[in-house]
């Protein structure tokens, strides 16, 4: 064995195996995230699953215990269904942990704070539109298949229905983005400041939705806002979505860029 | 010869503590360095400042002849095995060593699979549900089949039992012959690594109180072993660390080098010299008791 450990003074450069591409790192970042493939590709049809068994057997007992015109009546009250909630607040949780313990992780294994983020925020991209094909595909079905047998809505209640599949797709990409992002946004506070984050996060909040509710309220604005958002439409309020989702991504990057990975 | 780490009075204080207080250190490239110290020393700190982890609040930290921090370059030839590192939940065994191969370009994947054997690591148990030993093997299959040129092992045996911390020891010394990098051991149990390191930096309160070659460091004290009126006799008016009492025989740790002279006096009186232990050597340096106390063992 050599011997050569002395204190010298500093030396010369040496030469570290070759740096990587950007590209390379960034799809590391990925590939890290994506080792399990269980939280980010598997869990979440498994609980959107449940949730639409649940959904079937509700809308079967309906049809079986109504007589057939009210039964109708029930699948046109489903348009309102909420079931693709489920895995929307699902999506956020994962963007939570992506950060809350992917970020730690990561970190260890020498990824720098950039690659991660710009590698996880393009995950997040990724699995929005993903998601988004594959609910727009349950969506078309559901239509082909008259609501499933039950003229019910589920993947085409009234929040998606865009008019066009390529607009459905728009929607459910831009919510889940949406969803992801403030998850992030939580993950990144929490990185960075602990329980103060959150905290600080919350109240910036509450002050900033009940300031815009005193706004809407002494400007008698209420109704104005109603039929703006009507006018939108689903295609256009997803659009408007994407403008906080970026912010809450660029609030989440100056939270992470000086957080430590400390348990 | 080249430096692979190196500081300059480089400082991480939180509020009024000062974890990493004006430590400048040079470590050469290939060898196997200790960095002792007690708990809350800063020897965590100073690591996760050397791999770009934490943010240092005076001073810099060269790694590669560049900063660590933010830096692809130098960071993907750099492992940190720490006995805190984190998992996503889900992760199994298995997943740890997926990820390792994708972040460290040396990785051995088959070296690594004989080290799972070795270790006896369930693979497809999910991290979370391992033991302590388990997940302690884990990181530290992590850091020898990684051969980074620059890997950090921070306390990496906690739950390993004597048998696997053994095997440790012997697949590092093993494999840093085949493979030489720059390997940083943190621990405290101090004597059983003792004989790895070529080079020991002991951090005290954040500061750096030793620094040297370890040979060096062993010839600063010495134990003095014989009957116990001669070895009484022999240590008067020295500096004593630590005194050990069998029946008639008695065995004295003294500071200080021994000249050749005395080490002839020492032989004329029938005493045998030993090296110094040098978990001794750094407790005394780092505030700990003053081992002088009778001890009939």
């Amino acid at each position: 064995m050599s011997t050569v450990l002395t204190t010298t003074p500093t030396a010369p450069a040496v030469t570290p195996t070759e740096g990587t591409t950007t590209v390379d790192r960034i799809s590391k970042v990925v590939r890290l995230h994506l080792t399990s493939t269980w939280g980010l590709l598997v869990l979440p049809w498994i609980i959107l699953g449940s949730a639409f068994a649940i959904t079937l057997a509700i809308w079967a007992i309906l049809t079986a215990s109504l007589p057939p015109e009210d039964g109708l009546a029930a699948g046109d009250g489903t348009q309102f269904n909420g079931g693709v909630l489920s895995i929307l607040v699902y999506m956020l949780v994962a963007g939570v942990t992506a950060i809350s313990a992917s970020f730690p992780f990561q970190l260890g294994f020498g990824v720098t704070r950039r690659d991660f983020w710009i590698g996880t925020s393009v995950l997040f991209l990724a699995l929005s539109a993903g998601n988004a094909v594959v609910l727009t595909l349950l969506a078309a079905i559901e239509t082909w298949t008259n609501g499933w047998g039950f003229g019910a809505h589920m993947f085409t209640a009234v929040w998606f229905d865009a008019g066009s599949w390529l607009g459905t797709w728009f929607v459910f990409f831009a919510v889940q983005a949406y969803f992801m992002f403030t998850g992030a946004l939580f993950g990144t506070f929490y990185m960075r400041w602990r329980m103060n984050g959150l905290v600080v996060l919350w109240i910036a909040i509450g002050v900033l939705t009940v300031g815009a509710v005193a706004l809407l309220t002494w400007t008698q604005s209420w109704p104005a806002l109603g039929t703006w958002f009507v006018g939108l439409g689903p295609v256009g309020v997803a659009a408007w979505s994407l403008v906080p989702s970026a912010v809450f991504a660029g609030l989440a990057w100056l939270a992470l860029r000086r957080a430590t990975p400390k348990n | 010869m080249t430096a692979v780490i190196d500081t300059d009075r480089l400082s991480r204080r939180y509020g009024d503590v000062h974890a990493v207080d004006d430590v400048s250190i040079s470590v050469a490239e290939h060898g196997i360095v200790g960095l002792l110290g007690r708990n809350g020393a800063g020897k965590t700190t100073l690591m996760q400042l050397l791999t770009g982890q934490d943010f240092p609040t005076g001073g810099t930290a060269t790694v590669f002849g560049e900063r660590p921090l933010e830096n692809a370059r130098v960071l993907s030839n750099v492992c940190f095995v720490k006995e805190s590192q984190r998992y996503p939940d889900e992760f199994k065994g298995r997943h740890a060593l997926k990820a390792a191969s994708l972040c460290f370009p040396d990785w051995d994947a088959a070296f690594a699979a004989e080290l799972v054997e070795e270790f006896r690591v369930p693979v497809d148990r999910p991290i979370k549900k391992m033991s302590r030993g388990q997940q302690s093997a884990v990181g530290v299959i992590v850091g020898l089949a990684s051969r980074a040129p620059l890997t950090f092992f921070d306390e990496p045996y906690l739950g390993l039992d004597a048998v696997a911390r053994q095997l440790f020891y012997d697949r590092l010394l093993a494999d840093y012959a085949e493979h030489p990098r720059t390997v940083v051991l943190s621990t405290h149990l101090i004597d059983e690594v003792a004989n790895l390191l070529e080079h020991v930096i002991v951090i005290d309160d954040g500061r750096i109180v030793i620094d040297e070659p370890a040979d060096e460091l062993r010839e600063r004290g010495a134990t003095v072993i014989g009957p116990a009126e001669r070895v009484e006799a022999f240590v008067a008016g020295r500096e004593v660390l630590h005194r050990e009492r069998l029946g008639g025989t008695a065995s004295a740790t003294i500071a200080g080098r021994l000249t050749p002279e005395d080490r002839a006096a020492a032989r004329a009186d029938g005493l045998e010299l030993a090296p110094v232990s040098l978990q001794q050597l750094v407790v005394r340096t780092t505030g700990g008791p003053a081992l002088g106390t009778e001890t009939d063992a």
